[in-house]
C-alpha cells in the first residue's frame, strides 16, 4: 500500500521524477560506458589472439609481437628444434619491417605516390594475420597488399609495387619489386598502417636479416596443455620469450592499465552521483511525509515494511533511470567507437567498447544496489525519528 | 504479573493507566507532560479526555494506545504490561487492538478512501479481496459508499476525517483512541463526527477522545479533565 502511494507520488510529480530519471539514466550509462571501456580492449585484442588459433607465441625476450622491431636470430634451426616438441602441430614464423610501398608504374601523370607501411614477411600458404580479399597468396616475388592499401595507391591484381627498406631517416635502401597476388583482410591494421604480405623469404632478403624473424606462432596439437608446450619451449633458447595468449594479454592489461583507472575512477564517480541523486530525492520526499510515516508507525506497521516501501520507491526510480542509461549506454559507446577507431597504434579490429551483457548488467545492477541504499538511508532515520516527537510537531 | 493490575480483557476491561508520568527531554530542560494519571478504559465506553493546550491529553492517549511508554507507572492493555513489550510487538498490538484517528487525519494522499482503510489490513496480511471487502463494509458504516475510489484530495475535510475513523475501525478494534478528532472541522461536521462516534459506541466500539471541543465532549458517557498532567474526574 505504501510503495503503492510512493510509486503514484512519482507519477503526480512528473518534472521531479523525470530529472531524476534523466540523472540516473545519465549516471548509469557512463558507469556502464567505462565498465565497457575497462575491460573491452583487452577482451577485444585476446579474442583477436585466439580468432588466429595459434596457441603460443616467440618473441625476444622483453617484447611482444609487433611491439619493437627486434628478431630473433638463426631462427631456422631454433625452428626445428620447436617443431620436434612434443605437442607443437605448427610453427608460422613472422617478420614485421617498415618498407615503403609504391605502385612501380607510378601514375599515368609520371607522378609515384608512396606509402610507409608495414611489410610481414610469411611462409608461403600462411594466411594466420590476412584473409585474401581476392587472388591468391603471394608465391615468390610476389605481394598481397591490404586492400584499404590498393586502393589508396590505385593498384590492381597483376600490377607491381615497389617496396623499399628503411636503411636510415628519410632514407631508402634496398628495394625490391613484386606483383600484386591479391589483396587482403588484415587482422592486425591499424588505421594508418595497412600492411602488405610478402614471402618470408623475399623480405629476409630485402631487409638483409637472413635467417631472423620478428616472431613465431605455435599451434598446439589438440589435448596438449599449451603452457607444458611453452615450458617445452622455453627451455630449447636463450634470448628469447614463449608466452601463451594469457600471457600476451596480462602484457596488454599493463600496457592499458591507465584505461582502467580512468574507467574505475570514472565509473566510481558516476555510480556516487547517482546514489547522491537518489538520496537527496529520497530524503526530501520522505521529509515531505514525515506525518504520514509516523501515522502510519503509530496504526502499528512494522517499521521494516514502512522502510521497504519506501526504499521500492528509490528503486523504481534506479530501474526505470538505469534501464534508459542502458540504452544510452550503448548508443554512446558507439559514437565513442567511431570517434576512436583511428586511434594510432591499434588494430581497426580492436574494440574501445566490447559491448558485454556482463558490463550492462553489473552496471544496471551497480545502480539499483546504490539507489536502494541511498534511499535505504533516508528512510531509516525518517523511521527510527520517535513516533510521538513526530505526531506533535504534526499535530498543533 | 500483568493480570493483577489491569485484567485480562475476560472482565470487560482493555487498558488501564496507573499513576502514569512522562517526561520529554527538549535540550537540557526536562519536561514533565504527565504527573501521574489514572484512566481505565472498558469495553463499551466512551471516555472523553478534556483540558487546555498542552495539559497533557494527547501524551496520555498515546500512553493508552502503546505508540509511547511512560516514564513510571504502568500501562496494561488487555491484561498486558505495555513497557514490558517489544517495539515490534507493541506495534503489532497497536494494528490489531487499537484504532487510531488523528486531528489532520494523516490518510495517504496518492491512495483512494479504499485503500486507505485496507492499509492496516494490509500489514495484517489480510488477503486482497476479503480486506477489500471489509473496507467496503467500514466506508459504507462511516457513510462513504460513493466515495471508495476517491483520493483525499477530492474529498472535504468531514469526508477525510470520517475515511480516517474508518481506518481505525478496519481492523475491528478493541478500541478507537481519537486525539482532535474534530479540531480541523467546521461546527456542522464536528456535529456529524460525534454522531457517527455515538452510533460506533452503541454497537459496541470503546472510545476515547482527546478534545477541546465541549460540545464532543459532553456527548461522551464518560469524561475526564486533564489539567496540569494530572487526571481528574
Amino acid at each position: 500500500m505504501l510503495a503503492r502511494n510512493s510509486i503514484r507520488e512519482l507519477r503526480h510529480r512528473p518534472l521531479r521524477t523525470l530529472l531524476t530519471v534523466a540523472g540516473v539514466a545519465v549516471s548509469t550509462a557512463m558507469l556502464a560506458d567505462m565498465l565497457m571501456l575497462g575491460g573491452g580492449i583487452q577482451q577485444s585484442f585476446g579474442d583477436l589472439l585466439e580468432s588466429r588459433g595459434y596457441e603460443l607465441r616467440v618473441s625476444p625476450s622483453g617484447t611482444i609481437p609487433f611491439d619493437t622491431e627486434a628478431t630473433i636470430p638463426g631462427f631456422a634451426r631454433l625452428r626445428d628444434s620447436i617443431a620436434g616438441v612434443a605437442g607443437v602441430e605448427r610453427v608460422a614464423p613472422v617478420l614485421a619491417m617498415s618498407v615503403s610501398v609504391e605502385v612501380e608504374d607510378g601514375g599515368g601523370d609520371g607522378s609515384r605516390d608512396s606509402r610507409r607501411t608495414l611489410a610481414l614477411g610469411l611462409d608461403p600458404g600462411n594466411r594466420s594475420l590476412y584473409g585474401l580479399v581476392d587472388g591468391d597468396a603471394p608465391g615468390m616475388g610476389e605481394a598481397v597488399p591490404d586492400s584499404r592499401l590498393a586502393g589508396e595507391l590505385g593498384v590492381r591484381l597483376g600490377g607491381r609495387l615497389r617496396l623499399a627498406t628503411a636503411s636510415g631517416f628519410g632514407t631508402w635502401g634496398r628495394t625490391a619489386s613484386v606483383r600484386v597476388a591479391g589483396t587482403g583482410d588484415f587482422v592486425f591494421a591499424t588505421a594508418r598502417d595497412m600492411p602488405v604480405a610478402v614471402p618470408l623469404g623475399d623480405l629476409q632478403a630485402l631487409s638483409e636479416l637472413e635467417d631472423q624473424v620478428s616472431f613465431a606462432m605455435i599451434r598446439v596439437r589438440a589435448g596438449y596443455d599449451p603452457e607444458v608446450v611453452r615450458d617445452a619451449i622455453a627451455v630449447l633458447a636463450s634470448r628469447v620469450e614463449v608466452v601463451t595468449l594469457a600471457g600476451i594479454s596480462e602484457k596488454l592489461d599493463e600496457r592499458l592499465s591507465y584505461f582502467r583507472q580512468l574507467a574505475v575512477i570514472l565509473g566510481s564517480v558516476s555510480l556516487f552521483v547517482a546514489a547522491l541523486l537518489i538520496g537527496t530525492i529520497t530524503a526530501v520526499s520522505v521529509s515531505e511525509r514525515l506525518g504520514v510515516i509516523a501515522a502510519v508507525r503509530a496504526i502499528g506497521v512494522a517499521r521494516r515494511r514502512i522502510v521497504g516501501d519506501l526504499t521500492a520507491e528509490s528503486v523504481v526510480l534506479c530501474v526505470v533511470g538505469g534501464g534508459i542509461g542502458i540504452g544510452l549506454a550503448v548508443v554512446v559507446a558507439g559514437y565513442l567507437e567511431s570517434i576512436l577507431a583511428d586511434f594510432p597504434g591499434l588494430p581497426v579490429a580492436v574494440r574501445f567498447f566490447v559491448l558485454r551483457p556482463e558490463s550492462l548488467a553489473t552496471a544496471y545492477g551497480l545502480v539499483i544496489a546504490s539507489g536502494a541504499v541511498a534511499g535505504l538511508v533516508p528512510a531509516l532515520r525518517a523511521t527510527g525519528l520517535e513516533v510521538t516527537t513526530l505526531l506533535h510537531r504534526e499535530e498543533p | 504479573m500483568s493480570g493483577e493490575a489491569g485484567g485480562r480483557g475476560d472482565d470487560g476491561i482493555i487498558v488501564v493507566a496507573r499513576d502514569v508520568t512522562r517526561d520529554y527531554r527538549q535540550g537540557r530542560t526536562v519536561v514533565r507532560a504527565l504527573r501521574g494519571a489514572d484512566v481505565t478504559v472498558a469495553k463499551g465506553d466512551f471516555l472523553a479526555v478534556t483540558g487546555p493546550s498542552g495539559s497533557g491529553k494527547s501524551t496520555l492517549l498515546h500512553l493508552l494506545g502503546g505508540v509511547d511508554l511512560p516514564t513510571s507507572g504502568s500501562v496494561h492493555f488487555l491484561g498486558r504490561n505495555l513497557a514490558a513489550m517489544s517495539v515490534e510487538a507493541r506495534a503489532a498490538l497497536r494494528l490489531r487492538q487499537v484504532g487510531l484517528v488523528f486531528q489532520r487525519f494523516h490518510l495517504l494522499p496518492m491512495l483512494t478512501a479504499i485503500e486507505n482503510v485496507e492499509l492496516p489490513l494490509a500489514a495484517m496480511r489480510v488477503s486482497r479481496r476479503e480486506r477489500r471487502e471489509r473496507a467496503a463494509a467500514v466506508l459504507e458504516r462511516v457513510g462513504l459508499a460513493d466515495r471508495l475510489r476517491h483520493r483525499p484530495g477530492e474529498l472535504s475535510g468531514g469526508q477525510c476525517q470520517r475515511v480516517a475513523i474508518a481506518r481505525a475501525l478496519a481492523n475491528d478494534p478493541a478500541v478507537v483512541l481519537a486525539d482532535e478528532p474534530t479540531g480541523e472541522l467546521d461546527r456542522t461536521t464536528s456535529r456529524r463526527v460525534l454522531a457517527l462516534f455515538q452510533e460506533l459506541n452503541t454497537a459496541g466500539t470503546a472510545l476515547v477522545v482527546a478534545t477541546h471541543d465541549l460540545e464532543l465532549a459532553a456527548g461522551a458517557r464518560r469524561r475526564i479533565e486533564v489539567v496540569d498532567g494530572r487526571t481528574r474526574p
